[in-house]
């Protein structure tokens, strides 16, 4: 297996926190930008406007960043047989991602800025606590346990705020609770995230299980709840929603192309068997 | 799936599934009966885990008996602690036996009440916590989707320690797993509750 080159897991958690944080700040960035220099000139006004309404989208972006590593840290821990099915692991990754996501935005209370940070930080703590748990007190013997319950505790916090803030236009909290959290959209982000953090490695498990692979999966799952999370925005937002739905299209198709690529050229072939004879030979 | 005991699906899909539905009766109880007590949604929180449990394995078990007839037995006890009926003639070879035994299916809701009961007692707490600070139907959600964060972290938890399958209180995994799970679970909550009154902290601004 040493001669297929695999993406490491301190490269995937660079590209998690730094596209997801990122992506999330770009929310809050773009629209102060816009309101700095609106009051210049038509065009500047135009271009305002126009970064006003991508904004939102680069939340779900940042969203897909987090969901690339989280299924990765999920692929690392999941290996070793949890005894309980995967799809636990991306439900843990929720409640607590979802606990440090409320905490950090609420806590930082006007400096909305540091909140997604302090979520961050938060979830990693939680998660650490609970791998530590997980290892030395249930006793699951699993080396990389700690470490991985840290990383998806982590990535399932970025993409809770991510996606939030997709559909709330920012992660203020007092903006999100009314939002997100009010009309229910929170239980479609908790849902949908999840599955799409736990579905690649529950999909693509087993002896020929590559990365690459796994990654165009859980491409094509971030892509798709950003759809999801579109059709949501469009509630709330509109226009951000609708270029948030389309892109998630968009980027879904590729991904699930790139994904379909992938299967045909590990399969050793791909032969169509035609329908089952009606009648016994 | 009927060649083992129990429901075959994730422990954690069944314990989230009652759970929530535990959520939803506490907190019709609490909505719209204003003399509502900590016993009183409790009780309710327990009942709606109770009978949404009950009902999957019910579901189940008609599927097991009457479709796949296989006769429902454990291999881990030698009589049902409850019916005193002789399990191990009725086993298949090489299996741990099949089907919901009356003792599996008593313990099952048994642990649906006390999960329904703890997520009652959260949301009530949460609620009274929340309520003064912001609007009512935030309050309602933000306790809510808490509740529910608290509750998914406590239920797959405990199923690490389990690893695998378990029957019910008969079972000797039962008494090997029950005590660090308990430890975990209590001292995980604590850091959840604790983070739960923070955040009641950043919303008083």
């Amino acid at each position: 297996m040493s001669d297929i080159k695999e993406r490491s897991p301190n490269q995937l958690l660079l590209i998690g926190i730094i596209g997801g944080l990122l992506g999330i700040y770009l929310t809050y960035i773009l629209p102060a930008i816009s309101m700095r220099i609106s009051g210049n000139s038509v065009i500047m006004q135009n271009v305002g406007e126009l970064l006003n309404v991508i904004a939102p989208t680069f939340g779900a972006l940042g969203g897909i960043c987090a969901v690339l590593w989280g299924a990765d840290a999920v692929r690392r821990v999941a290996k070793y047989g949890l005894g309980t099915g995967v799809p636990s692991i991306g439900q843990i990754a929720m409640g607590m991602g979802i606990i440090a996501a409320m905490f950090g935005l609420a806590i930082v209370k006007t400096i909305v800025l540091a909140g997604p940070i302090v979520a961050l930080v938060t979830a990693s703590i939680i998660g650490f606590i609970i791998g530590w748990f997980a290892q030395n007190v249930i006793k699951m013997k699993i080396p990389v346990m700690i470490r991985c319950m840290t990383e998806i505790a982590a990535s399932g916090t970025i993409i809770i705020i991510g996606f939030s803030a997709a559909v709330a236009g920012n992660f203020e909290f007092a903006n999100i609770v009314t939002l997100v959290f009010d009309n229910g959209v929170m239980l479609a982000v908790f849902w949908v995230g999840a599955v799409a953090m736990l579905h690649p490695f529950n999909a693509c498990l087993g002896p020929d299980e590559k990365q690459k692979r796994l990654l165009y999966l859980a491409g094509s799952t971030g892509a798709i709840t950003m759809a999801i999370v579109g059709i949501a925005a469009t509630m709330t937002l509109g226009t951000s929603g609708v270029l948030t739905l389309v892109l998630g299209i968009v980027l879904w198709i590729i991904f699930y192309k790139k994904f379909w690529d992938e299967v045909y050229h590990d399969a050793s072939s791909v032969v169509g068997t035609g329908l089952i004879p009606k009648t016994e030979a | 799936m009927a060649q083992a005991t129990g429901i075959g699906t994730g422990t954690v899909e069944l314990a989230a599934g009652s759970g929530l539905v535990g959520l939803i009766t506490a907190s019709y109880m609490y909505a719209y009966e204003p003399l509502a007590d900590i016993p009183l949604v409790m009780a309710a929180g327990a009942m709606g885990s109770m009978v949404m449990l009950a009902s999957t394995m019910f579901a189940g078990s008609l599927i097991y008996a009457y479709g796949v007839a296989v006769p429902f037995a454990s291999a881990q006890v030698k009589k049902d602690p409850i019916t005193g009926d002789r399990q191990d003639t009725y086993i298949s070879k090489g299996t741990q036996g099949q089907g919901l035994p009356t003792i599996c299916f008593v313990s099952g809701v048994v642990g649906a009440a006390l999960g329904g009961a703890g997520g009652g007692l959260i949301y009530f707490v949460l609620m009274d916590l929340y309520k003064p600070l912001i609007a009512l139907t935030s309050a309602f959600a933000v306790a809510g989707v808490f509740t529910m964060g608290v509750m998914y972290v406590n239920s797959v938890i405990p199923s690490y320690g389990v690893g695998g399958t378990i029957e019910g209180v008969h079972d000797p995994k039962f008494r090997r797993v029950v005590g660090k799970d308990v430890i975990t679970s209590f001292f995980v909550s604590i850091l959840c509750g604790l983070l739960a009154v923070l955040i009641a902290g950043g919303m008083s601004i």
